[in-house]
């Protein structure tokens, strides 16, 4: 038998713990769950171990080489771990801001954040595309100032297993300390917000102090009512659009635009538009700014 | 291989397995409109600051047309529980059958929807033939 990662180990857990959600739902606020979904969001989290054991080799490779190429060797120790964990977190940061920013990162995102819902079966929706997008390459590179890529790897693993749990809406507030530091339910309910001034705001993984530190901090309100999903809907259940629809969006408009705005169409960020007919978060929250009698406030 | 084949079909019984417990549970639920003002704030959030100055709702309350002060026109539909919307740029995917308007848009993976407006039908899909094919 091959021997097994962190989030294989995970996986039981995450589907347990969907049940109870579902049961917490089907008792307290039926809405919060839609059964196709949910059978969306699985297929795109069963989709993505696929897409990562087919090209897991391929980033493993490249990572043991930089290795080999590496400038000092860091080893195994206790603050090893500890300094790893901090960085791949940060690294998980700038990844996932630029995944909002860039619309070739966000092509491989979206995915994430087209559920109407937030459930944990939404901490499901992965990528199946983060390998075309270049999305490993935020991760690996602290190999080549010496840490081993499988201590990288773990780091990853714990991460993404730490994220599961703050995908819910069962879950409130948290003591005062812990939502300082860490990345919580309620931050991240923010973060998959299309309220206007939730729009890009709170990328963290585990440290929500980056976004603290970096200016993209935005808390949660209370009585505001939170919509969930991307700034235009889906409106589909269909699995292929929900992994695809972006790419093929950048391929049309690649097509069709101008050349002095194709690289524009690539990787400007997302809903820009070489004639302005279209809107990007930033002249969302502008015009939502415009129209509030005050600025609103933690 | 024979390990990670077993470990795929596991996974997707386990999910078909999740997603007829949400069957099971009735989870989803039954949601509709039950008011224009319900439809103007879903449009809202849908199109931000989309302001309705008309809208005419689905007697069954699974969609609903808004047009706002510029003449734009939203498409206002059930997905799952939650609704979506579109603007409408053409009416060459409309067909009116008695009081039931049958709507599509430019975004087929979109869908279309049909919905009763009553004796309001025919005054709606007249306005939409102004969109232009």
């Amino acid at each position: 038998m091959p021997e097994l990662g962190p989030v294989d180990y995970a996986i039981p857990g995450f589907l347990l713990l969907i049940v109870i959600e579902m049961m917490w739902s089907a008792r307290r606020a039926p809405e919060k769950y839609e059964p196709r979904d949910t059978l969306t969001s699985l297929g795109l989290g069963v989709g993505s171990t696929v897409a990562g054991a087919l090209t897991g080799t391929v980033v493993l490779t490249m990572a043991l080489w930089l290795y080999e190429h590496r400038v000092v060797t860091i080893g195994w120790q206790w603050w090893a771990w500890a300094a790893c964990f901090v960085l791949d977190d940060f690294n998980y940061y700038v990844a996932h801001r630029l995944g909002h920013r860039s619309r070739w990162f966000w092509a491989s995102h979206v995915n994430h954040h087209s559920s109407q819902h937030y459930n944990l079966s939404t901490a499901l929706r992965q990528t199946w595309t983060g390998f075309f997008a270049a999305n490993f390459a935020f991760r690996i590179w602290p190999v080549f100032i010496g840490f081993h890529p499988a201590m990288i790897a773990t780091c990853g693993a714990i991460n993404l297993i730490y994220q599961f749990w703050i995908h819910t809406e069962a879950i409130g507030k948290l003591p005062r300390w812990f939502e300082a530091v860490m990345n919580t339910p309620s931050h991240h309910r923010v973060h998959h917000a299309t309220n206007p001034l939730y729009l890009d705001r709170n990328y963290a993984g585990v440290f929500i102090v980056w976004d603290r530190l970096l200016g993209t901090f935005q808390g949660e309100l209370d009585g505001v009512r939170i919509r969930y999903g991307i700034v235009r809907q889906l409106g589909s259940f269909n699995l292929l659009w929900a992994v695809f629809h972006e790419w093929i969006g950048i391929a049309r408009d690649v097509w069709r635009a101008p050349w002095r705005a194709k690289l524009h169409y690539m990787f400007a960020p997302p809903g820009w538009s070489h004639d302005g007919s279209r809107d990007t978060s930033d002249t969302i929250r502008t015009r939502w700014q415009e129209r509030q009698d005050v600025v609103p406030a933690e | 291989m024979l390990f990670q084949l077993v470990q795929l079909a596991v996974s997707i019984a386990a999910v078909l397995l999740l997603a007829l417990l949400a069957h099971q549970l009735g989870l989803g639920g039954d949601v509709r409109l039950r008011s224009e003002a319900q439809a103007r704030d879903e449009a809202a959030a849908a199109l931000g600051g989309f302001d309705a100055v008309e809208v005419a709702v689905d007697r069954a309350g699974i969609g609903a047309l808004l047009r706002d002060a510029q003449g734009r026109v939203l498409l206002l539909r059930r997905h799952g529980a939650q609704f979506a919307a579109r603007l409408l740029d053409s009416h060459s995917d409309t067909r009116l059958h008695q009081n039931f308007l049958t709507i599509g848009t430019s975004d087929p993976s979109f869908g279309k929807i049909t919905i009763d407006l009553g004796d309001r039908a025919q005054v709606w899909a007249a306005s939409l033939r102004r969109l232009g094919a």
